[in-house]
């Protein structure tokens, strides 16, 4: 797994790429929850993520429950189809705001 | 001078009561291969070697706190330094450690390394040093230091270095060796520990019962332990209570929530055995302890062997198959996301009669396993062999199941795990 962290204002824009399996979850959790701890709106691009396994959920679902109990904004961007199936599937669309577009997401962050 | 040395070799021999070095090699070689105690057979290698080289002291450091000191575990001569913890590039050891090089120092005080306030703590004088790094494979990871030659003029020479450097690598791969065994030792202890773990998390799955009890369940761990679980008991009314379940994530935590999970399913399940409204409350259980982001996405469900009515529940999970009397295939997907996320879900129910047919649940560790040079069995590869195996008894089909997905079982990436439930209509 592959990332990159970019700055847009007051937004952080967290790019995950690549596979986020049981191996690369714990860096994906600490890529997100350091995000998280800078009190910013952050934005998880998962256009670039082939698959994503149960383990890699699950490091999006705590970053998501740390920016709650912090009131900051959270949400997944440009989903790829790979991960778009495994969070429908599990119904987690109903849990994530989830945005087309990056450009989509700032606006409403 | 006295020498406080623990390790009694008799009086002090002189280099030329060892016949060569190769004589000393073998004695510490066979010191470390029929001793247990590592630290002692360095000790009395440090002694030997201090008496082969004529030294008037010398001592053993080992790095330790992620290299970042030197620790001085056994020393020999008239002062007891043991225990001296140094920084890991501090004086003439930590040059030695972190060059990887053997170092000849014939006066200390021409030398901007050396430190001497252990000389000013203890009254000892040093004058020369040798030092060799212990290393295996370019990695070091302590160093043995002699300090002053005892007669002639005083300083090591080239033959010294030389065979201090034989002994030091001697000692280091006594020590990798001794390593390696306690790291296998504490490995096969951790693995005992994961097989009573397992044990008694098979213990936590119900027994299968025998024919025509209507339900049957199978998990195969991809580890020693699962994160998967499934469920099923029989109420006072004779209908079934049921679930299956998916941790997320693998290992250790993965299979504490799932004991924790099926605990909570079947503690509950006997006085409230609505699906929907206990998945709510576990649901809740769950987030308020669960750490990590960790969930369980779960079917639960009740069934009445008489009628063929059942009703489930689903958070978050791979969608159950219903395969009717027929072979047509309904998939039930979930409609709320997995237990431990959302606080206050509502699970609703769905109700289906089996009217002949079998409901599947399983793990995506089924669908998502390699079959036929790498291809995922998928939803479609599942439902095809439920059929070409339907002559079997429900048990057997699920065994002879799981015996083709799994394969070569070291090579299984998830758990495997499978509910059957099966109507059979009554004999007109």
């Amino acid at each position: 797994m592959e990332h990159e962290i970019r700055e847009q204002g007051d937004v952080l824009i967290a790019v995950l790429s690549g596979d986020i399996d049981l191996e690369q979850a714990p860096t994906a959790r600490k890529v997100l929850l350091e995000c998280v701890g800078q009190g910013k709106s952050v934005l998880v691009d998962l256009s670039g993520v082939g698959y994503i396994d149960s383990s890699g959920v699950a490091s999006l679902v705590e970053a998501y429950q740390a920016a709650r109990k912090t009131k900051s904004g959270f949400a997944l961007v440009s989903v790829s189809v790979g991960a778009m199936r495994v969070l429908e599937l599990a119904r987690l669309n109903k849990v994530f705001t989830i945005h087309d577009t990056i450009e989509a997401g700032l606006e409403a962050s | 001078m006295e020498s406080n040395s623990a390790y009694d070799l008799g009086a002090p021999r002189s280099g030329g009561e060892y016949r060569d070095t190769l004589e000393l090699l073998a004695e510490m070689a066979r010191d470390f291969s029929t001793s247990l105690d590592i630290h002692q057979t360095l000790g009395k290698a440090l002694v030997r070697i201090t008496h082969y080289l004529g030294a008037e002291a010398a001592s053993l450091f080992l790095l330790e706190n992620d290299d970042t000191e030197l620790v001085c575990i056994t020393c020999e001569g008239p002062v007891d330094i043991g225990g001296l913890r140094i920084a890991s590039d501090h004086g003439i050891v930590g040059r030695s450690v972190q060059d990887n090089l053997c170092q000849i120092i014939r006066d200390v005080s021409q030398d901007p390394d050396f430190k001497s306030q252990v000389d000013e703590k203890t009254g000892f004088t040093t004058r020369s040093i040798l030092c060799a790094p212990m290393s295996v494979k370019d990695s070091p990871f302590g160093a043995i230091e002699v300090i002053n030659k005892k007669g002639g003029d005083g300083l090591f020479d080239e033959n010294d270095r030389h065979i201090l450097q034989a002994l030091a690598c001697s000692a280091a791969l006594a020590l990798l060796n001794a390593r390696m065994a306690l790291e296998l030792v504490e490995k096969e202890r951790l693995r005992h520990e994961l097989d009573l773990a397992a044990e008694i998390q098979r213990g936590l799955l119900p027994q299968r019962q025998p024919a025509p009890y209507p339900v049957a369940g199978i998990n195969l761990p991809a580890r020693g332990v699962s994160g998967d679980l499934y469920d099923f008991f029989t109420l006072e009314d004779g209908r079934i209570f049921f679930c299956l379940g998916d941790v997320s994530g693998k290992g250790m935590n993965a299979s504490l929530l799932m004991a924790k999970t099926s605990s909570l399913y079947r503690c509950l399940g006997r006085t409230n055995p609505e699906p929907g409204a206990l998945l709510a409350v576990i649901n809740n259980e769950i987030f308020e302890t669960a750490t990590h982001g960790m969930f369980v996405t779960m079917v639960g469900g009740l069934y009445d062997r008489e009628s063929g009515k059942l009703i489930m529940a689903n958070a978050g999970h791979e969608p159950p198959l219903y395969i009717d009397a027929d072979g047509n295939v309904t998939s039930y997907e979930a409609e709320e996301p997995p237990l431990g996320i959302m606080p206050g879900t509502e699970f609703p129910e769905v109700e289906i009669n089996l009217k002949g047919g079998e409901l599947y649940i399983f793990t995506d560790g089924v669908t998502e396993s390699p079959i036929d040079g790498g291809k995922m069995l998928g939803a479609t590869g599942f439902t095809e062999m439920i059929k070409e195996l339907k002559n079997l008894s429900l048990a057997d089909r699920l065994d002879m199941i799981v015996d083709r997905v799994a394969g070569d079982r070291k090579k299984l990436h998830d758990d495997i795990t499978i509910l059957g439930i099966e109507h059979r209509a009554p004999a007109e």
